[in-house]
């Protein structure tokens, strides 16, 4: 289908089941309430079709360009349907799955994912190991019944409503960084898996502590090659800095538009208003090229880091924006309403944070884009 | 314009740009078809052109030919175009009692050629005169860039014979050219930059490997890469709003990029032996031509903030 005529077709859809779709609760929601709102609306377009588009057949998927996703996520956070954050979740670790799972995994997993099914998580950061991706230490040892992981990841979001995990392991020497590390497909039920959530500033317990003792993993539970999961990971970057990147745009329009509507007059600077308007039109034109590019079949890179660090930009100069204009609602209202923009302020935070902090996004475009060679 | 025909135009307009001093560069353009090439694309035609005299800081009366086509004039554009002030995009006229008073800028352009364009407000709208140069005042300004070679334009004109234009639209389009100008111009400062921190050796490294130097210059891309993605996006939906927004964050992209430059080129480039001196004055000054970004993203705040909603989004 083509996107023209999808964009059509979605719309239309929206209009007819409105109410059932709408979200029952006010405000931003416990996370309970977001993921079960979530799980509904995917559950509803996967019936319906739309949730497949964009995705290959081999994977479920109806085929049809990545453009439609992209759209799809678009609208359904433009009309306050879903939370962008988690919505896009299947953004990062679909293509993953789709790359380097065995073929039936894929075509028996991703379709479970897509539907609201189930809920996936990305097992990555470790207590000693943000940044530095290629220093993780938790352990998977090879033995005649599977691998075995011994380990703690830390900040894994949604785990406590995972099913299942993509996780980076360390297979080789602990000196082999980069080098020896395996990426896996866990089953969140198995043995020896303790998830603890933890509450995080903005007032959810987004992401968890999750301990791995004596986890065993059948062997065909591998994603690419032995030792190969750091090129895994590099590929899945540029994924996490375009479609669900778009997403979040649309949420953030959303949010702007809301802001200029709501402060009273003579809160905010209308330069102020300007710059961030400006940064987020910028991020748009840039990630809709971003996404014609990925449609036309190129192979997206380090470039997308120029998408990251002006969405984070962006983000944080509008919710800048929302502490002036409603600074007193942020900051001593206690209504749905309110507490909503608090959380999304507080949120906004860590913008510059997860998926690659803003510093590591300028060592890369420093590196690989502007050819300034080692720093050190 | 197709692919091979394009790749010979680019190539034409960067030899033109690079070997041409401001003078000879019109006589180049008309070789290349330049002026056909804006009939047939606009867009291309424009993008290529300005973000290459940024590039190379140099300078022709295309922005004359381009202002004066889009009013409408009947020469295939050959005049040129009285500018407004700087820091303003309102037009350089004002038609009241009979007379248009005149108080606005020209490019090198309009001393000249025989003939120039005076846009004025009047109260049915905006209308344009073409007269004869001699008919006005020219100051020759050195100010900040001499190179620039621009005067300062007075007159007191008869108000008979003005014929409605659409000022806004031919502003609009005068914008997009000067914010790509101001993109070359940030992408040569930062290539200047660039080479400057792997050439320069301190502390026994090239200044490359510190951190300070590397995310200046990350800092650099990202505007640059900004402007360009929004200017590009505005000639897919060109709109007043649109050219306005795009023009303002070419402005403040290009005036951060100069200032990392400066910081990263240190001393040298602080000497007139260097060429930054030469992009930062350009910058500064071609920020200010057809509306400053400081003034364009106050106003796009203030409209926002009036109307209470944003400006149409960009769809996929
Ligand atoms: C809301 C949220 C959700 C998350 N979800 C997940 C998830 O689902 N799965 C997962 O695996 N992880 C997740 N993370 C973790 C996230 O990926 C890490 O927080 C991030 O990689 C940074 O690691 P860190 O917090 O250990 O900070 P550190 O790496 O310790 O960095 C601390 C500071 O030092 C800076 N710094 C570090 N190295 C350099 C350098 N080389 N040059 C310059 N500055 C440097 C950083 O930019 C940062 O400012 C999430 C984080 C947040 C906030």
């Amino acid at each position: 289908m083509e996107l023209d005529a999808f964009k059509v077709a979605v719309d239309a859809w929206l209009d007819e089941h409105e109410r059932e779709l709408a979200c029952d609760y006010e405000g931003v929601g416990t996370l309970d309430q977001q993921v079960a709102q979530l799980r509904k609306v995917m559950g509803m377009a996967y019936a319906a079709g739309f949730m497949r588009m964009g995705w290959p057949e081999r994977a479920g998927g109806l085929g049809g360009s990545n453009l439609l996703r992209a759209y799809l996520g678009e609208v359904l956070t433009a009309r306050d349907l879903v939370e962008a954050g988690i919505y896009s979740l299947p953004e990062v670790l679909a293509p993953t799955m789709i790359d380097y799972a065995p073929e039936a995994l894929a075509a028996e997993m991703v379709p479970k994912l897509l539907s609201g099914d189930e809920i996936w998580c990305q097992g990555f950061s470790e207590p000693g190991t943000g940044s530095n991706l290629g220093s993780l230490a938790c352990r998977a040892t090879h033995t005649d019944a599977g691998w075995r992981i011994n380990g703690q990841k830390v900040w894994t979001s949604l785990a406590q409503y995972a099913q299942r995990c993509v996780l980076l392991t360390r297979t080789g020497t602990p000196e082999s960084a980069h080098r020896g590390i395996t990426a896996m497909f866990i089953d969140m039920d198995s043995p020896g898996i303790t998830v603890r959530p933890i509450e995080s500033m903005h007032g959810a317990e987004e992401f968890c502590e999750v301990f791995y003792d004596d986890v065993v993993v059948p062997l065909d539970r591998v994603l690419g090659e032995v030792d190969g999961g750091w090129s895994i990971a590099m590929d899945l970057l540029p994924y996490e800095r375009s479609t669900a990147l778009w997403h979040r745009a649309s949420y953030l329009h959303r949010r702007l538009g809301q802001l200029v509507s709501a402060a009273p007059a003579g809160t905010l600077d209308p330069t102020a208003v300007g710059e961030a308007t400006q940064l987020l039109w910028a991020f748009r034109a840039r990630s809709r090229a971003t996404q014609r590019r990925l449609a036309a079949g190129e192979t997206l890179g380090s470039e997308t880091s120029i998408d990251k660090v002006l969405v984070a930009t962006a983000e944080q100069a509008i919710f800048d924006l929302v502490a002036e204009g409603l600074g007193p609602d942020v900051a001593t209202g206690d209504d749905p309403v309110s507490a909503r923009w608090r959380a999304e302020f507080l949120y906004s935070r860590a913008a510059t944070i997860y998926g690659g902090s803003a510093e590591i996004q300028r060592n890369i475009i420093a590196r690989r884009l502007l050819g300034l060679g080692d720093d050190r | 314009m197709e692919a091979s025909e394009l790749e010979l135009f680019r190539r034409g307009i960067r030899h033109a740009t690079e070997t041409c001093g401001d003078e000879a560069l019109d006589a180049a353009l008309d070789e290349l078809g330049w002026r056909d090439a804006l009939v047939a694309d606009r867009n291309t035609a424009v993008s290529l052109l300005f973000e290459a005299q940024g590039s190379t800081v140099v300078d022709s009366s295309a922005l004359d030919w381009l202002l004066a086509a889009a009013l409408g004039g009947q020469d295939g554009g050959r005049t040129s175009v009285v500018l407004p002030l700087l820091r303003r995009a309102a037009p350089p006229g004002r038609v009241s009692a009979g007379r248009c008073e005149v108080h606005g800028l020209g490019t090198r352009t309009v001393a000249r050629a025989d003939e120039t364009v005076v846009v004025a407000e009047a109260d049915g709208g905006p209308v344009a005169f073409t007269v004869k140069a001699s008919s006005l005042e020219l100051r020759p300004v050195r100010g900040l860039d001499p190179a620039l070679g621009i005067v300062e334009v007075t007159g007191d004109l008869n108000a008979a014979a003005g014929r409605p234009v659409d000022w806004e639209a031919a502003a609009s389009v005068g914008q997009l050219a000067v914010g790509h100008e101001l993109v070359g111009l940030a992408r040569a400062m930062l290539e200047l930059a660039r080479q400057h921190a792997l050439d320069r050796v301190q502390f026994g490294r090239p200044i490359s490997s510190f951190q300070a130097i590397r995310h200046r210059l990350a800092e650099s891309l990202v505007a640059v890469e900004a402007a360009d993605g929004l200017l590009a996006a505005a000639w897919e939906d060109p709109s007043p709003v649109m050219a306005a927004m795009a023009k303002g964050l070419a402005g403040r992209s290009a005036r951060a990029v100069a200032r990392h430059a400066q910081q990263v080129l240190a001393g040298i480039g602080f000497t007139t032996e260097h060429p930054l001196h030469r992009y930062v004055r350009r910058t500064i000054v071609i920020d200010q031509l057809l509306g400053a970004s400081s003034v364009l993203t106050r106003q796009l705040g203030e409209d926002v903030l009036e109307r209470g909603t944003l400006p149409p989004t960009l769809p996929l």
